[in-house]
């Protein structure tokens, strides 16, 4: 379970991008946030995922208090967590097979397992095949697939996904969309961003609204 | 299980960053190795030294010469004087003969001593002493040497000591080398450890996101900066080997008849293995600093 409490966060700056926002999101749920450009949304995933801390009000996890938690215990959260970055960071000087087996690497899997999990991998999101493909030579949808297939890859209990149909025309937002489903219909918590329509209309889960930070809307679909 | 393959994860990571700039990473153990063998030299150079002065004597001791034409008379005389000295222990006399013969036996001027038709040596005492106080030995000597028929009174442990003391001093220069020259190494492969982790950043910054701790960040690097200090010292020993293989061929070469009493003196295994142990853990030292330095940047700079 994810509960924010009166969470904020005001980055370094002055910035208040999040502002009191309380939400409780059990396990196995999925939820949409939307919200216009800047409303917070990123913050709020960085939130959940331990990546950025709460200024003020809390933010729990597994009932795990993350403004308490220590750099490591934050970084072996993490592990559970699939993350898609909005802005992807992949590694560039990596080829796809080796972006995705990155996770694997920390969590110390066996080369031969790691392997097996990374095709699996990249079979979901339909790159099979372009193991060998530097992330240059990739569009950007594909990038974007790349990314979704480094946060599946070890199994999380989590996944947190940050526009993650952003760059995708509409048959691969289509299928994306259907792939974070069978991930919330296998039991995996579900929390992604999205501003796309279409998406939205797809998704058949609970949405939450933001604007400038703020919590603004609440319903079900 | 984990633990073991995320150490051969980083032992593995940290063979390719070597084999993947093979000039660079040559010439940087190179330069290290070179700079640990010059206090390793200069340590052999000490040892031997060392060594080659412990083949003489170093009893505390004053040799009494009397001259040549001295009676047993005068001998007797003067070995009363000396055993009324307080400060001494016993008295030894050497009568020429034996001194000539000890010689013969001690060194290699045989076929010289030989072809001399007279001894050319003096009757002489041994006198073991109590103290090696300078001052009371002085005194000791001047009374001495103003005694009838001796010829001179030589102090031997003086020169021994005098040995000694620059072996000290020869000591404390190798010792401060060896310093100086080990923070040469922290200070080198700090450097590199360094650039390493700047044109690492995304990967550093990637990985910690999704959930490396700073110690997984760390692993490789300070395999990295171990294996570099480790092939370093390795060298260092190499070359050091060399050189005095090839002192002792010299030494050999220009010397034959003394190759008994010059000598070279290598660093025993423990202490080669010792060395090259310590260099890898000055790596180590140096690459955990800078990669914890340099997360700290990171971290303050997001
Ligand atoms: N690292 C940061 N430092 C300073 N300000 C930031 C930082 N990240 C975000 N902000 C600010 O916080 C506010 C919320 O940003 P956030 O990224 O959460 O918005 P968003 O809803 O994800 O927007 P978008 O749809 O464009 O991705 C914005 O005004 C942004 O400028
Ligand atoms: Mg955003």
């Amino acid at each position: 379970m994810i509960r924010f409490s009166a969470a904020a966060k005001r980055y370094p700056g002055g910035l208040e991008a999040l502002r009191g926002v309380t939400l409780e999101i059990a396990d196995g749920e999925m939820v949409a946030i939307t919200g216009h450009s800047g409303a917070g949304k990123s913050t709020l995933l960085k939130l959940a995922a331990g990546i950025e801390s709460a200024t003020s009000g809390t933010v729990l996890v597994q009932g795990q208090n993350l403004g308490a938690l220590g750099e490591s215990a934050l970084a072996i959260l993490r592990r559970r967590v699939g993350f898609v970055f909005q802005e992807h960071r992949l590694l560039f000087d990596r080829n796809a097979f080796e972006n995705v087996a990155l996770p694997l690497h920390i969590s110390g899997f066996s080369r031969h397992e790691a392997a097996r999990r990374v095709r699996a991998a990249l079979d979901k999101v339909g790159l099979l095949g372009r193991e060998k493909a530097m992330p240059v030579a990739l569009s950007g949808g594909e990038q974007q697939r790349l990314c979704i297939a480094r946060a599946i890859v070890n199994r999380p209990m989590m996944l947190i996904a940050d526009e993650p149909t952003g760059n995708l025309d509409a048959d691969y937002a289509g299928a994306i969309v259907d792939l974070f489903m069978s991930f919330h219909q296998v039991g995996v918590t579900v929390l992604l961003s999205t501003h796309d329509e279409a998406s939205l209309g797809r998704l058949r889960c609970r949405r939450v609204t933001l604007a400038g930070g703020t919590m603004v809307e609440e319903g079900g679909a | 299980m984990r633990l073991l393959r995320l150490h051969l994860h980083a032992l593995g990571a940290a063979l390719e960053r070597i084999a993947a700039q093979p000039v660079a990473s040559l010439f940087s153990i190179l330069v290290l190795g070179a700079a640990i063998a010059l206090p390793v030299v200069a340590a052999v150079v000490l040892q031997s030294a060392m060594a080659t002065g412990a083949g003489f004597d170093t009893e505390p001791h004053v040799s009494v010469y009397l001259s040549l034409d001295a009676s047993a008379e005068d001998a007797k005389r003067v070995e009363q004087a000396i055993r009324g000295e307080p400060d001494v222990m016993a008295v030894t006399y050497v009568p020429r003969a034996q001194a000539l013969a000890e010689l013969q036996a001690s060194t290699h001027l045989a076929e010289v001593l030989a072809a001399l038709d007279t001894n050319p040596l003096p009757d002489a005492f041994t006198v073991r002493m109590r103290s090696t106080d300078p001052a009371s030995l002085a005194k000791v000597r001047t009374a001495w040497a103003a005694l009838p028929k001796v010829d001179q009174v030589a102090a031997d442990f003086e020169w021994s000591e005098r040995l000694a003391r620059w072996a000290r001093l020869g000591e404390h220069l190798v010792g401060g080398a060896g310093l100086l020259l080990a923070a040469a190494v922290v200070f080198i492969v700090a450097h590199l450890v360094r650039l390493q982790v700047l044109t690492r950043r995304e990967e550093i910054e990637v990985s910690q996101l999704i959930g490396a701790t700073s110690a997984d960040v760390r692993r490789p690097f300070l395999y990295h900066g171990a294996l570099q200090g480790l092939l370093a010292g390795a060298l260092a020993v190499a070359l050091a080997a060399a050189f005095a293989a090839w002192a002792r061929h010299e030494l050999l070469a220009l010397t034959p008849n003394y190759a008994a009493e010059l000598k070279v003196v290598f660093l025993r295994p423990a202490e080669s293995a010792l060395l090259v142990a310590a260099t890898g853990l000055l790596g180590l030292l140096a690459a955990w600093g800078a990669v914890s330095h340099q997360l700290r940047r990171f971290a303050r700079d997001r």
